[in-house]
Parts: C-alpha cells; sequence; structure tokens
C-alpha cells in the first residue's frame, strides 16, 4: 500500500550503497597502490621518452614550482571555463527552442537569450588567454620540430591560428546570441511572425556551426593544455557538462523570477520540464564521460592513458570518483522522482551542488597540468570564480532589465500559458 | 435489456474536447471516484483534470531497470571471472568498466519491459469486455465524440446525471451491466 515510502527507503538504502562502494574503492586502491603505481610508472615513462626522443626533456611529470602569475591564470581559465559552459548552454537552449518550434519554453526564453547574450563578454574576458598563452599552455613554449606530438598539430597548435580561431569563434557566438535576441526584442512591438521564421533559419544552420565551434573552443581553450592528448568526443563531453550546469542555473533564475518579473507566465509544468531536461543531462554526462573514459581504458594507447593516468595520481584519484558519485550518482538518484524535481527544498541545494560539480569538472580538467600530486587550492579559486561570476550576474542583470521578461507577443506564447495548465482541484467553476 | 439489470454506470456524451475538459474538473471537483473519460485522442493535462495521482508504472521501471542492471553485472562476473575465466585484451577478469555497457542495455531493456508490463498491469489489461460496448453511441468514442462514465459504484452516483446535465453533456444514457 505504502508503495512511496517504500521507494523513498530504496533511494537512501541505495545512496548508502554509492558511499560504501565510494569507501571500498578507495581502499581497494589503497591495496593496489604499489603494483597500480608502478603501472603508471611505466606508462607515464613512455609517454616522457616519447617526449624526450622528440628532444622536449622534462614534461608535465616534473613541473616546476608554479608562478604566481600560472597559478592565477590556472584558476582563471578553471572559473572561466565554468562561466562559458553557462553561456553556451543557454545559446544551445535558445537554438533548441526553435529548431524544435517549442511551445512550453517561451517563457523562458528571454533568460536563455540574455544569458547566451553574454558571450561578447566571454570574448573580452578570453584576452587573460589570448595575451598571455605562453604561461598558461605548455606547447607555445616548445619548437614544434622538437616534439612529435606538437609537430603534427601544429597547423592548429600555434599562435596565430589560436589568436584568429579564438577571435573568429567569439564574432561567430557574439552574431548569433545577439541576433537572436534582437529578433525576439523587436517581435515583442509588432508580434510578426518574420522573426520567429528568422531565428528559425538562424537555429537551422547554428547548431551544426555551433556544435563544431564549440568543440574547437573547448580544444584549443582547454583540452591544448596537455597537446599530446587525444580525443574527438572532448568537445561533446564539455559541451554535456555545460548544459547540465545551464538547465541548473536556469532552473534557480526562473523559480526566483516566477516570484517576481515571470509571476504570471511560469507554471509546474515549465519547472517540471527544466528538471527533466536537467535529469536527461544528468545521465547524457555521465554517458558521454564513461564513454570517453571507457574508450581510451580499452584501447590502452598511451597518447591516450596518458591523460587519465596523470589524473590518478594522488588526490586526484579521489576528485574523479568524486565526478563519478557526484556528478553522477546522487542527481540522477535525487532527480529520479517527479517530486523532487519540483520541489524547491531539494533542488535550491541541487543547483549549488550542480555548480560545484561542474567546477570540479573543469578544475580536474584543467589543473593537474599545473599540480601533478594532487588537488590543490588556493584562495585564487573562489577569486577568480567569485569575480567572473559577478562580472557576468552584473551584465545578465542590467541587459535583463533593459527589455520584457519574456518574448510579449510571441506566436506560441498563448499556447504556453494555456495548453499544458489545469486548474487546481475546487477551482473549476472560476476556470473558462 | 430487461428489468432485473443492474446499472453498470451512467454515460454522457460531449461534442468537443473542451466541453469534456470543463465536464471533467465539474466531476472532479464534485469527489467522484468511480469514472472515466474516453477520448479519441489524447488531450493535455486531462490527467489533472481528472484529479489522477502521478502513475505507479515508475516505480515497475524502477525495479526493472535496477535488475538488468545487477543481471548484467551479475552474468559478466559468473561468465567471465567465476565459471571460465578467460582473459580479454590483458584486461582483469572482471571489472565494472568492460560490464557497464552491458549493463546499462539490460538496464533499459529491462526497463522498457517493466514500463509495458507495468502499464497492462495497472490498467487491468488486456481486457476482453467492458459494458460500454453495449451503447451504441460509444462507439464514436474512437472517431469524434468524448464521454465521461460514472459508475453506479460511485457513492455519489445518485446525484451524477444532474451533475452531467449541468456540466453540458450533449446526450446521455444508462448503461446496464
Amino acid at each position: 500500500m505504502n508503495l512511496s515510502l517504500f521507494f523513498k527507503r530504496m533511494f537512501a538504502l541505495l545512496a548508502c550503497a554509492g558511499v560504501v562502494s565510494f569507501g571500498t574503492l578507495r581502499l581497494a586502491a589503497a591495496e593496489h597502490a604499489e603494483p597500480a603505481a608502478a603501472a603508471h610508472a611505466g606508462e607515464t615513462t613512455a609517454v616522457e621518452h616519447m617526449e624526450a626522443a622528440g628532444g622536449h626533456a622534462g614534461g608535465h611529470a616534473e613541473a616546476p614550482e608554479p608562478t604566481f602569475v600560472q597559478q592565477f591564470l590556472y584558476s582563471y581559465l578553471t572559473a572561466y571555463m565554468f562561466c562559458l559552459s553557462i553561456v553556451m548552454g543557454a545559446l544551445f537552449l535558445v537554438i533548441l527552442h526553435h529548431l524544435f518550434d517549442a511551445s512550453w519554453s517561451v517563457p523562458i526564453r528571454r533568460v536563455n537569450e540574455q544569458l547566451a547574450c553574454l558571450a561578447p563578454v566571454m570574448g573580452v574576458l578570453a584576452l587573460p588567454m589570448l595575451i598571455l598563452g605562453p604561461d598558461i599552455y605548455p606547447w607555445m613554449s616548445i619548437d614544434p620540430a622538437t616534439d612529435h606530438a606538437l609537430n603534427v598539430k601544429k597547423i592548429l597548435f600555434n599562435r596565430p591560428a589560436f589568436t584568429v580561431l579564438l577571435v573568429g569563434i567569439f564574432a561567430l557566438w557574439s552574431f548569433m546570441a545577439l541576433r537572436f535576441r534582437k529578433w525576439s526584442v523587436a517581435q515583442d512591438k509588432d508580434g510578426a511572425a518574420i522573426w520567429t521564421r528568422k531565428a528559425r533559419v538562424q537555429a537551422a544552420w547554428g547548431i551544426y556551426v555551433f556544435a563544431f565551434s564549440l568543440t574547437l573552443a573547448v580544444f584549443l581553450l582547454m583540452k591544448s593544455l596537455m597537446h599530446q592528448f587525444f580525443s574527438t568526443m572532448y568537445g561533446v563531453y564539455y559541451f554535456a557538462g555545460s548544459v547540465w550546469t545551464t538547465l541548473a542555473t536556469v532552473y534557480g533564475i526562473i523559480r526566483w523570477l516566477s516570484t517576481r518579473e515571470l509571476k504570471r507566465v511560469i507554471f509546474p509544468n515549465t519547472i517540471h520540464y527544466i528538471g527533466t531536461l536537467f535529469f536527461a543531462f544528468t545521465v547524457f554526462y555521465a554517458y558521454i564521460h564513461f564513454s570517453q573514459y571507457f574508450l581510451i581504458w580499452n584501447a590502452a594507447l598511451p597518447e591516450e592513458t596518458f591523460w587519465y593516468v596523470k589524473r590518478e595520481a594522488g588526490t586526484w584519484w579521489d576528485v574523479g570518483l568524486l565526478i563519478l558519485f557526484g556528478h553522477f550518482f546522487v542527481p540522477f538518484v535525487i532527480l529520479l522522482r517527479i517530486d523532487t524535481k519540483m520541489n524547491i527544498l531539494v533542488m535550491g541545494p541541487m543547483i549549488a551542488w550542480a555548480w560545484l560539480m561542474h567546477y570540479t569538472d573543469m578544475t580536474f580538467n584543467v589543473m593537474p597540468v599545473l599540480y601533478p600530486k594532487g588537488l590543490h587550492v588556493t584562495l585564487l579559486d573562489p577569486i577568480c570564480w567569485g569575480g567572473l561570476s559577478a562580472i557576468l550576474a552584473y551584465v545578465f542583470w542590467k541587459n535583463f532589465k533593459s527589455a520584457a521578461p519574456f518574448p510579449l507577443k510571441d506566436p506560441r506564447l498563448k499556447e504556453a500559458l494555456t495548453h499544458h495548465e489545469v486548474p487546481a482541484p475546487g477551482t473549476a467553476a472560476a476556470h473558462h | 435489456m430487461s428489468a432485473t439489470a443492474k446499472p453498470y454506470g451512467i454515460l454522457a456524451r460531449f461534442d468537443t474536447a473542451a466541453d469534456i475538459f470543463e465536464a471533467a474538473l465539474r466531476v472532479r471537483d464534485a469527489g467522484y471516484r468511480k469514472w472515466d473519460v474516453y477520448t479519441p485522442f489524447p488531450i493535455h493535462g486531462m490527467d489533472e483534470a481528472m484529479g489522477l495521482r502521478t502513475s505507479k508504472v515508475g516505480y515497475f521501471t524502477f525495479c526493472g531497470g535496477l535488475t538488468g542492471f545487477s543481471f548484467g553485472m551479475w552474468m559478466i562476473w559468473f561468465m567471465n571471472k567465476f565459471d571460465y575465466g578467460l582473459v580479454v585484451g590483458g584486461k582483469p577478469l572482471f571489472t565494472p568498466l568492460f560490464a557497464f555497457p552491458v549493463s546499462y542495455e539490460l538496464t533499459i531493456l529491462l526497463s522498457a519491459f517493466a514500463t509495458l508490463g507495468g502499464m497492462l498491469f495497472v490498467n487491468r489489461l488486456p481486457k476482453l469486455y467492458n459494458p460500454l460496448f453495449r451503447s451504441e453511441t460509444f462507439k464514436r468514442a474512437s472517431n469524434d465524440r468524448f464521454f465521461i462514465c460514472i459508475e453506479a459504484a460511485d457513492p455519489k452516483f445518485a446525484e451524477a446525471r444532474t451533475l452531467l446535465e449541468a456540466a453540458g453533456a450533449s446526450a446521455i444514457e444508462l448503461v446496464e451491466d
């Protein structure tokens, strides 16, 4: 009879099982620490050997003590990639909305458009990477003639290409985002369908441009930190985590605005759908990250495995497990039920947790280059994260106040407001 | 048919989706329990309009998924490590890593089976006969008309006709069991 209580207990049990297996894995790792370390050392040596053969001895394993500028730039890059996630995720949600001719997401579209319009700001904030590149990216200080891995990739990994491509990519993203917003705001005045039509055409070619440009940008900004690495799915891996984080953020913004500017246009169904997408991307991220790991593990090629081997050194091993359980398992179990996706007491902490987990994921990608021995948190991390977030939040809010809070005359707005909504019990008489 | 037959329920016909939606709201708010809506196509929001709670099918899905995942892990452990240890590609005899894709697919497969089975079970399907088939006009439920049937077993059955008339039914008939 009380099936619901039974399943709540099942969930609790599962969560406990997760924690226990976490501990067990750690123990197992400790038991086999020695042979594992030996094996890793062997592989690392192979990679170092490869590098040494190319004349680039030293590598990252014996990286010198990082300078303050490097520490700052790495913290900055981590925070930057976190923020870029939310902007690009929002651009994706706008494109998706137009591609599917969706109606339910009309009331939340302006928020996504305004988030996507932070793209030009992200372009300006990318200047440290463009100007101080050699302090971040080891490949910028290596002569391609002495490094085989770099030599074969030098068509992409050279400073002119790095600069020109990134400037071009940010110009493209800004162009797309600003046009989406411009047409949407223009429709607020006349309600003409032509604006929807224009946006749909841009979404149709934009989805391809988005996929290729985001992959390229992530290759340049983050993956090139270890330029020997190969992974064609690195772009989609970043994308999956990005949209996940964006949906958490949008959920939070919409819940908050639904008590203010969006009071009359946000309904339980809207919240439910955002929560469902958030849940879907929890699974999608795990699927993609597992696939990347599994294929590399299965093929066992040193050019690829070194990337994860370095991320199993010291406390990076624990960070990896934290991502496995914190980025996937715990949110998956919590978000399974419909009622938890609607409950702000669950979702509030969940949003903060999603931010923390995505930041951890970015740290896992960026920081092992600078701190090969294990997780190393400095005060610069929260400072960079807080600074960038504050700038972006300020610009977002300023832009948001300058236009209507939702597309006022979108042809699908009425559908979004009436289509799925049902008056609560006891209010039938008032409904027409 | 015969005078001794007891009624199964009262069947009301509505002409538009909007009409039946309003009517469902009224029946729901009047506190009826044993009643159902029959429409030629799904109507968005009808679940809430009828006051239905979240479907129990999800629990079947969850159990199916859990079974599939555990079974996949167990099967590969049993076959590759326990029953007939086989080294493939220099990998360990068992690790959740290579068992994962199979377990994942089995999770989805058994979730789907459990969802379908659970849906049939919860709906008590397949059901070969329903007293509503006696009604001539009910045949249009699969074409262009919308119906509400309040069963005689409902404690408020006595007031059902008045309510359905007030809700704007275009025709009302008593269906015998």
